[in-house]
């Protein structure tokens, strides 16, 4: 009973602060330089932990992919199947994953540091409102930065994917190119970078509100940290499901 | 920025050259690995339960949206089975409880150099590497192909409960083609990747925590855990590229 007390306790703590950075979000002043200078430290921490993360991916499709459609005679079609793949659901899922435990994670030891050193309650006293300070421009730099890497990586993917089942597959370039354009439709992309927007978004609230809430010392930090990861692994894989179930009914 | 970067590969390079002799050239401390393996192990569980319910509904899902497209979505049964236990879970096993697991030794050991705990057994004559770093190894390498098997069995089944009951497929055709076309070899395959990727989580972690220096104080921790998570989670898809490419190329 206690324990979900608790757990409702902080439902509504996070609904609120989603509303809180919902409304700073939208309102003035806005912190563009403060974005922009997240979104660039973002971008040019994840993009390495984010390529050597997709692209082989890309390459064990193809590797095991071969061998199934082989069976049927129909490796033609494995390009088809990579590329629906790829720009659908791994493409966004790993990138989001690896931005998650690379920039949720900073973005959450940052603002708890910020916290433990008394920064917060000093940006309040200047009557700087925290949130709409040091909260919603991670969250904007997650939710631009993560589609932004999935169109990296799913190029990489497909190449990586290409050099598996061209050259060591064995299977006919020509063919690769014509299953790989004719299944791919523009909807496909658009999924895909949809669903990294929305992962980005999870990432930065969970981010913001574990680093704010985080507690006293320096071994808390690490922990909010920490937790950052885990729960926005939760609900990627979470939200990826429901968003996949929804597309199915809508037959996309 | 390169030369740094050969600096910590070599030093990385020898602390792997270090944690294999510790390894085997003794047993490590019994009690010390004990709680070690059930944190590991018996600590994941949870979390890799929930997680990997979500992955197999979502296999069976969206291979289905994929194969639909050429009417293959009766091979479903086999596409999830051959690609959940060959490659999906024992990755996402490595990757998820990498993270929790990795970050929880990256900060420990981190923790116990800023508070000068590793100095402390040195004066006590005590080889922290024996004494810290070889049962956490050890545990961790032994624990993740447990870990492996077991989210194949809750990945199978929670990708037939997405196949049979959201999207209608028939239940008996998808058990045939499991059982035909999974092996116990494949079985086999993804624990022992469970096997090399637990090492490499393990020695990532140790390494980066372990060669935290008083002076990067509380911050050098959280670097040290994001650095391990980080690190751990590519260095597993990497490898698994090549022991795949090894083991079915």
């Amino acid at each position: 009973m206690d324990r979900l007390l608790r757990a409702l306790e902080t439902l509504g703590a996070l609904i609120v602060f989603i509303g809180q950075v919902a409304r700073a979000a939208v309102t003035p002043p806005v912190y563009l330089g403060e974005t922009l200078r997240i979104m660039n430290v973002l971008a040019k921490r994840c993009i390495i932990p984010v390529s050597l993360a997709v692209a082989p991916v890309g390459a064990v499709i193809s590797l095991q992919g071969i061998s199934i459609f082989k069976l049927f005679g129909a490796e033609r079609m494995l390009s088809s199947f990579l590329g629906t793949a790829i720009f659908r659901e791994y493409s966004p899922a790993l990138a989001s994953v690896m931005v998650a435990a690379q920039a949720g994670s900073s973005i959450a030891a940052r603002i708890g540091t910020m916290k433990v050193r008394g920064q917060i309650d000093a940006l309040a006293v200047m009557s700087v409102d925290p949130v709409r300070y040091v909260v919603v421009p991670g969250v904007i730099a997650c939710v631009i930065v993560a589609p932004l890497l999935s169109v990296l990586t799913n190029l990489l993917g497909v190449l990586s994917g290409w050099v598996f089942a061209v050259p060591i597959g064995g299977i006919d370039h020509g063919a690769f190119m014509e299953n790989l354009t004719a299944q791919i439709t523009p909807a496909d992309l658009w999924i895909g970078l949809g669903k990294c927007a929305v992962f980005g978004l999870g990432v930065g609230l969970i981010a913001g509100y574990l680093g704010l809430n985080v507690g006293r010392g320096a071994a808390d930090v690490g922990k909010a940290a920490n937790d950052t990861v885990v729960s926005t692994i939760v609900l990627i894989l979470l939200t990826d499901y429901a968003v996949s179930m929804a597309l199915l009914g809508a037959g996309l | 920025m390169i030369a740094p970067l050969i600096d910590k590969v070599i030093d990385f390079a020898r602390f792997v050259v270090l944690a294999l002799r510790i390894q085997f050239t003794r047993l490590p401390p019994r009690d010390v690995f004990v709680t070690q393996f059930v944190d590991a192990g018996w600590g994941s569980l949870g979390l890799l339960t929930m997680l990997t319910i979500f992955a197999g509904l979502n296999l069976s899902v969206q291979s289905y949206g994929s194969f639909e497209r050429f009417g293959g979505q009766d091979l479903l049964g086999m596409f999830a089975g051959i690609g959940g236990v060959r490659e999906l879970y024992p990755v996402m096993a490595a990757v998820v409880c990498g993270a929790r697991i990795g970050a929880n030794l990256a900060a420990s050991l981190a923790n116990m150099r800023i508070s000068e705990q590793i100095e402390a057994l040195e004066v006590m004559a005590v080889d922290p590497l024996r004494y810290l770093v070889a049962p956490r190894l050890w545990a961790v390498t032994l624990a993740l192909p447990l870990l492996c098997g077991y989210a194949d069995v809750i990945g199978l089944a929670a990708s037939y409960a997405g196949a049979v009951y959201q999207l209608d497929l028939d239940p008996g055709s998808f058990i045939a083609q499991v059982q035909e076309q999974v092996r116990l070899e494949d079985i086999g395959a993804g624990m022992f990747k469970g096997l090399i990727m637990g090492w490499l989580v393990a020695v990532i972690a140790c390494f980066h925590g372990y060669s935290v220096e008083k002076r990067d104080g509380a911050e050098g921790v959280g670097v040290a855990t994001n650095l391990a998570i980080v690190h751990g989670a590519v260095m597993c898809i990497v490898i698994n590229l090549f022991l795949s490419w090894m083991i079915y190329g």
